[in-house]
C-alpha cells in the first residue's frame, strides 16, 4: 500500500474535457503500413468479440424479457417479432410490488444522495485545507474503515438499528454510510489539488469560510463532484446487501430486494410451464431494473469514466 | 499504511500550524464542517466497529444476556471445516478470476490507449456497462441464462455439437460459472484504472523502446508492465477484497450450493447472522478482515519486490 499514490486528476479533467489522447500514441515510426494495418484488423477482431461477449447477456435479457415466455424456454436463441408481448411485465407487475420498489429507491436515493454530495465534499474541504485538532485521528480512521469489508458491520449495525427500533424505516436505508469513507476520502483528494491561492484571495475579497467552500471550492472540483454523484447514485440504486438485511418487509423493500424476491420464487418452482413463467417475469423485472440505469449511464458516461479516472491512481 | 497512504504533498496537511493568530471563525469552521460527517461516522461506523469487535469474545443470540467466552469463538471457527472451505471456496474464486482479469485488461487498456483506433468511445462504453448493471438483475439473467435444461449457453453449446454443461447444479462447475459472472460485471471498472495509469506514461519511452528494436510483446512486458506496476497494484487490492468479501453473488444465484460448493468466505458470514449466532459472526468477521489484510499486504510487498 505503501505507494499507492492516488493523486486526483481533477486540474487535467476540469481544463481540458476531452484528454488529449490522440497524443499519446505508441508510434513505431520504422514499421511498414501493412503490418499496421493488419495489427489493427486484429485488435478490432478482438475488442469487437469480446464487446459482443460483454453487451450479450443484457442485450439477450432485454430482448427476451419481450418474448412469449414458453418461447424464452424452447428456444433461447431466436426472437420472432411477431411474438411481441408485454404478458411478461402484467405478470411481473402482479408478483412482486416492483411500484413501491421504485419509489423506496427513489426515496432513498434523492435524500441519501443529497447527504453524500454535500457533506462529504464539506468534510473533505476540512481535512484537505484547514489545521484542527484530531484531524490525523479522523482521517487515520477514515482510511482504517476504508479497508474493512463492508460485511463486518453489518451485524452490529444491525443490533444498533434494532435497538433504535429503526428496522424496516427509511432512516435505516439512509443513514449508514451516506457520508462514506470512501467518498471523505476521494474528494479530499480532488480538493487537495485546488491551489490555496484561490482560497486566500477569495478570503481577501471578504468571503466567509462556508463561502469559499460553496462559491470556489465546489464550482473548481465540477469534474470530480460529476464522478462522484454518478458512481453514488449507482451504489445507491444497486445496493443489495444492506437493504436485504435491514428492510426486507414488503413495504420498505428496495427495488434491489423487490427484484432477489422473484429469483426465491425460482428456485422454488423449477417444473414446466411454471418454470417458463417465472423466467419470463424474471427477465421482466431484469429489464425493468436495468432500464434507468442504463438510460442514465449513457447520458453521463462522460462524467462517468472521468469520474473514475479523476479519482484512481496513476502510473 | 495509513500514513503513507495520506502522503500527497501538494495538500494543506501540516504546512500550517494549527489555529494560533488565525481568526476565530477560521479556526472554528474546520470542526463544523467535518461534524455532520464525524456524527455519522461515529455513530455508524466506529461505534459498530467496536461492538463486534467486543461481541466477538461472546456468545450472544440476539436476545438475553450475552456470555463472555473468551477467544472461544475465534478457536471453534479456527477448527471448523466449514469456515476453511469456505476460505478454500473464496481462494478458488479468486485463482479463477484475479490472474485473467488482470492480464485480459492490461491487453484491453493497451488496445484502447492505441491511437487512431476507431470506436473507441464505443468500446470503453460497452466494457463499463456491465459494471453499470444492477447486480441483483445481472444474477437473475445468469440463473436463466445458464440453466442446464433451458439456457442460452447450453443452446449456443448444443447448436455447436457440443455437450450441455450442468452449469449452476455441478459442483465442478458452479465456481467457474460465478467466477464468469464477477469477470463480466468488473473487468470494465480494472479497464478504465488501468487507462488512467496507462495516460500517465510518458510516450517518449516507446520511441526509445521502438529504436532499440523492441516489438510490440516485447514494450508491453519492459516498458507498460512495470510502469503500470502502481495502478496493478491497486486493481490487485481491491479485487482481493472484493473477492473474499463477494456476497451478493452467491446468495442470488447458488444460495452456496450445490453442495457448499460456491459457500464464499462472506456467504458463510452472513449465514451466522441468519442463524443468529451471532458472537461467531462476528469473529468471524475479523478473522476475514485479517486474511484479507494479509494477502493485500502480501501482493503489494510482492509487487514492489519487482523494482
Amino acid at each position: 500500500m505503501a505507494d499507492l499514490d492516488i493523486r486526483p486528476a481533477t486540474a487535467r479533467t476540469a481544463s481540458t474535457p476531452t484528454p488529449p489522447e490522440s497524443s499519446r500514441a505508441t508510434p513505431s515510426p520504422g514499421r511498414p503500413r501493412r503490418a499496421r494495418r493488419r495489427l489493427h484488423v486484429g485488435s478490432h477482431a478482438f475488442l469487437l468479440i469480446l464487446t459482443v461477449a460483454f453487451l450479450a447477456p443484457v442485450a439477450w435479457a432485454i430482448v427476451s424479457s419481450f418474448k412469449p415466455a414458453a418461447d424464452i424456454i424452447r428456444d433461447p436463441l431466436g426472437f420472432d417479432p411477431s411474438g411481441f408481448t408485454l404478458e411478461n411485465f402484467r405478470g411481473m407487475l402482479q408478483d412482486v410490488p416492483i411500484g413501491s420498489g421504485f419509489l423506496n429507491t427513489g426515496i432513498v436515493l434523492l435524500v441519501k444522495g443529497a447527504i453524500t454530495l454535500f457533506f462529504a465534499p464539506l468534510a473533505a474541504y476540512a481535512f484537505a485545507k484547514y489545521d484542527f485538532r484530531g484531524k490525523n485521528l479522523i482521517f487515520g480512521a477514515v482510511l482504517l474503515t476504508l479497508m474493512l469489508p463492508t460485511i463486518v458491520l453489518i451485524i452490529p449495525l444491525l443490533l444498533e438499528m434494532k435497538e433504535l427500533g429503526w428496522v424496516n424505516t427509511y432512516q435505516a436505508l439512509i443513514l449508514p454510510g451516506s457520508v462514506d469513507a470512501f467518498a471523505i476520502f476521494w474528494m479530499r483528494q480532488v480538493i487537495a489539488a485546488v491551489p490555496d491561492e484561490l482560497l486566500d484571495a477569495a478570503r481577501v475579497d471578504g468571503c466567509g469560510e462556508f463561502g469559499i467552500f460553496w462559491r470556489v471550492i465546489v464550482p473548481v472540483i465540477r469534474p470530480g463532484l460529476a464522478g462522484l454523484a454518478v458512481l453514488t447514485i449507482m451504489n445507491i440504486y444497486n445496493d443489495f446487501v444492506w437493504p436485504v438485511v435491514v428492510a426486507s418487509s414488503s413495504r420498505m423493500a428496495t427495488l434491489q430486494v423487490v427484484l432477489s424476491t422473484l429469483a426465491q420464487n425460482i428456485s422454488g418452482n423449477k417444473v414446466g410451464a411454471d418454470y417458463a413463467t417465472v423466467t419470463g417475469e424474471l427477465l421482466a423485472a431484469a429489464t425493468v431494473a436495468l432500464i434507468p440505469l442504463l438510460i442514465l449511464f449513457i447520458v453521463l458516461q462522460k462524467h462517468f469514466i472521468n469520474g473514475i479516472l479523476a479519482g484512481s491512481v496513476k502510473g | 499504511m495509513t500514513t503513507t497512504l495520506t502522503a500527497p504533498q501538494a495538500t494543506g496537511l501540516g504546512r500550517r500550524r494549527p489555529g494560533r493568530g488565525l481568526p476565530w471563525r477560521r479556526r472554528l469552521a474546520p470542526y463544523l464542517f467535518v461534524l455532520p460527517f464525524v456524527a455519522i461516522f461515529l455513530a455508524f461506523s466506529i461505534y459498530p466497529l467496536v461492538f463486534t469487535l467486543r461481541l466477538s469474545f461472546t456468545d450472544w443470540h440476539g436476545a438475553g444476556a450475552a456470555e463472555w467466552v473468551g477467544l472461544g469463538n475465534y478457536v471453534y471457527l479456527l477448527g471448523s471445516p466449514g469456515f476453511w472451505s469456505s476460505l478454500a471456496n473464496s481462494g478458488i474464486l479468486w485463482l479463477l478470476i484475479v490472474p485473467l482479469q488482470l492480464v485480459g485488461s492490461v491487453v484491453i487498456a493497451v488496445l484502447l490507449n492505441t491511437s487512431k483506433l476507431r470506436m473507441r468511445g464505443f468500446y470503453r462504453v460497452a466494457f463499463i456497462v456491465p459494471f453499470v448493471t444492477p447486480l441483483v438483475a445481472v444474477a437473475q439473467i445468469w440463473i436463466v441464462l445458464f440453466d442446464q435444461n433451458y439456457g442460452a449457453v447450453n443452446a449456443v453449446l448444443g447448436a455447436l455439437g457440443l455437450p450441455h454443461i450442468g452449469w449452476l447444479v455441478t459442483s465442478d462447475w458452479a465456481k467457474p460459472t460465478l467466477a464468469l459472472l464477477f469477470l463480466w460485471k468488473t473487468t470494465g471498472f480494472v479497464v478504465i484504472i488501468l487507462l488512467s495509469g496507462l495516460q500517465s506514461i510518458d510516450t517518449s519511452l516507446y520511441e526509445a523502446g521502438s529504436l532499440d528494436g523492441a516489438g510490440r510483446v516485447r514494450q508491453l512486458w519492459s516498458i507498460t508492465v512495470p510502469l503500470l506496476r502502481r495502478s496493478l497494484m491497486f486493481c490487485v487490492v481491491l479485487q482481493t477484497l472484493a473477492v473474499f468479501q463477494m456476497f451478493a453473488e452467491p446468495y442470488v444465484v447458488t444460495k452456496g450450493g450445490p453442495y457448499g460448493s460456491t459457500t464464499t468466505a462472506g456467504l458463510y458470514l452472513y449465514n451466522h447472522i441468519t442463524r443468529a449466532d451471532l458472537g461467531t459472526g462476528a469473529a468471524n468477521s475479523f478473522l476475514l478482515v485479517i486474511v484479507v489484510m494479509a494477502l493485500s499486504l502480501a501482493f503489494v510487498r510482492l509487487l514492489r519486490a519487482k523494482d
